[in-house]
């Protein structure tokens, strides 16, 4: 099954202006300046859908969808979210019911616009329900999409289209999420894909995620070797997005890591970074003495260089042994700066040959300390493409039958 | 309180600000802030016309438009300074009376193994699209291995450069 890289650029591209087309029949309705920040798409774990929301109480409106492309959508924001837009909508009446019945008026405009913006696209119809007000804590407030008769295992990872929404006064979450029936859009796919010149087969994606993972797992294995620490991988997706849109995937604060550029196919750029708290805790776990100061200092920073390599050789050796190529890289770079500023001139690298970019993501934490770190890759899109082409051929077998058996 | 003694003081609370995104530009005349955030080798430019009280903040990412395919102009350095001068001229602003004041252009982790880094690239580009329009570079904060954060104030003019570990510089 093969999609080219035009259709999900094109995807993508429609999630992004419906979503701006919502926002702006949002701002209409509310007076409220807001704008789409980010839209990509993200192939994930099932379970790991909105994994980035936090313990807060978040609402919302979903729908169903159905015609070509089938599946759920919801607008999902957090609660001070839901009170400012109310109270704008209708002000002065904070009661809840009329939060509720706010929220479902604004989401009801908002999401319309975005399925019309998609049928209108592909010249069909997509009918939706009537909106459903939804609430709960923190990812749980999404709907999982509907299984896969015959508990296939396509649907153990969907595709997620996810546009982050920005609201210029306040700093508040807001979100669109669209979850395809993964069928329906892979379907879908195909039949927009014009070439088979730069197709990319769509269901190698998910085994590459599986790589991905046991890679985490290898250089989280490295991490609680090193340190004592117990520590854990957490989530690992791929996602697809402009090239313009890739510094945005990590946030503004400072962070600490290392990067490096990997050759073989495919090449890229691989960082492993931790916001500050966590770098100064990792590094003070492997450091022989306390450190008597609240900043990071050079043995901090040298702790963390020698983490970033031995994170990375776990990385990068988990994929190797599934590409059954040899994957080199260069002395890791140690980076201490705002998070956007790192993967710029990353982003700006690779875009000078491609549009847009696939971004591997993962991460991992303890319960021990406080504790997060993440591991982006950025690979060259070709190579990548080609790499997976390769992984059909030659380990079809394997990796479909269990990856795991891969790593050991 | 609000005080309007022409002081650099801006007054947030009245204050329009308006975030400019990667490869994004904006323009006010009604001098508002203009910031952007997170540039490595990316490259702010901050044009002025004081004579109609005209800004624009472009935040470009690559240095030229021919070198790949792609439709947004405001991602590359030629390409997005004249598409922001463009529409500077188009609330009135004209470009004899225009200044610019740049930064960013950062070559921290800089792979290229022949030394010219996008970040200098970016740079170079930039000048010269400015050059090309006799739009004279007056200040400038390029280079370097870190990142910066601008805030652009309308009412001033000023370019406030602010980077990690590092106090703010005024432009």
């Amino acid at each position: 099954m093969k999609v080219d890289i035009q259709s999900l650029g094109t995807f993508n591209q429609l999630a992004h202006e419906g979503a701006q087309q919502a926002t702006a029949s949002m701002a209409q309705m509310t007076g409220i300046d807001a704008a789409v920040d980010v839209t990509k798409i993200t192939l994930v774990d099932r379970d790991d859908i909105g994994e980035h929301l936090d313990d807060r109480n978040f609402v919302g409106v979903q729908f169903d969808f159905e015609g070509e492309l089938s599946g759920q959508t919801a607008l999902v924001m957090d609660q001070s979210c839901s009170e400012t837009l109310t109270d704008a909508l209708l002000p002065g009446d904070s009661a809840a019911d009329m939060a509720e019945s706010g929220v479902k008026e604004i989401g009801n405009i908002m999401m319309s616009g975005f399925i019309d913006g998609w049928a209108d696209y592909l010249e069909t119809t997509i009918d939706h329900s009537p909106p459903t007000y939804i609430e709960g804590i923190g990812r749980d407030v999404i709907p999982d999409s509907k299984t896969v008769e015959g508990d296939d295992d396509s649907a153990d990872q969907l595709f997620v289209f996810k546009s982050q929404i920005e609201w210029l006064e306040e700093s508040v979450d807001f979100y669109i999420y669209m979850l395809p029936d993964y069928d329906s859009l892979t379907d879908l796919m195909m039949t927009h894909a014009d070439t088979a010149g730069d197709a990319i087969p769509i269901d190698k994606l998910q085994v590459f995620n599986r790589m991905t993972e046991r890679g985490t797992e290898k250089a989280a294995d490295n991490v609680s070797m090193m340190t004592g620490i117990e520590t854990e991988a957490e989530v690992s997706q791929i996602s697809f997005a402009r090239i313009e849109d890739v510094p945005k995937q990590i946030g503004n604060a400072q962070y600490v890591g290392t990067v490096v550029e990997f050759t073989g196919l495919p090449s890229g750029f691989l960082l492993v970074l931790f916001d500050e708290q966590s770098a100064k805790n990792v590094a003070e776990a492997l450091m022989p003495t306390d450190v008597d100061s609240d900043e990071l200092t050079d043995q901090h920073t040298a702790a963390i260089e020698e983490l970033g390599n031995i994170m990375t050789s776990g990385f990068v050796d988990g994929w190797a042994n599934v590409l059954e190529t040899s994957v080199d890289h260069t002395p890791p770079r140690l980076v201490h700066d705002m998070g956007q500023a790192i993967l710029d001139p990353l982003a700006a690298q690779v875009g000078q040959h491609q549009e847009h970019a696939f971004i591997i993501d993962s991460r991992m934490q303890t319960d021990d300390i406080e504790f997060e770190a993440e591991i982006h890759a950025l690979p060259n899109e070709q190579e990548l493409r080609e790499a997976l082409d390769e992984l059909m051929v030659e380990r079809a077998e394997e990796t479909e039958a269990d990856p795991d058996e891969l790593f050991q | 309180m609000k005080v309007y003694n022409g002081s650099e003081q801006t007054d947030a609370s009245t204050t329009e600000r308006i975030k400019v995104g990667i490869a994004e530009y904006d323009v006010s005349t009604n001098g508002a802030v203009l910031t952007t955030s997170g540039l490595g080798s990316c490259i702010g430019v901050a044009v002025r016309d004081e004579a109609v009280g005209a800004s624009g903040l472009v935040h470009v990412m690559l240095p030229a438009a021919d070198e790949v395919d792609g439709g947004n102009p405001a991602k590359f350095a030629d390409t997005g300074v004249e598409t922001l001068v463009a529409e500077m001229e188009r609330v009135g602003a004209d470009r004899a009376d225009m200044i610019a004041k740049i930064a960013g252009g950062s070559d921290m982790l800089d792979f290229s193994k022949d030394g010219s880094g996008i970040g200098a690239r970016n740079a170079d580009v930039v000048k010269e699209t400015l050059e090309e329009m006799d739009i004279p570079v007056v200040n400038e904060d390029v280079g370097g291995d870190h990142g910066r954060s601008l805030r652009f104030e309308g009412s001033s003019g000023d370019l406030v450069v602010k980077s990690a570990n590092m106090d703010s510089r005024r432009l």
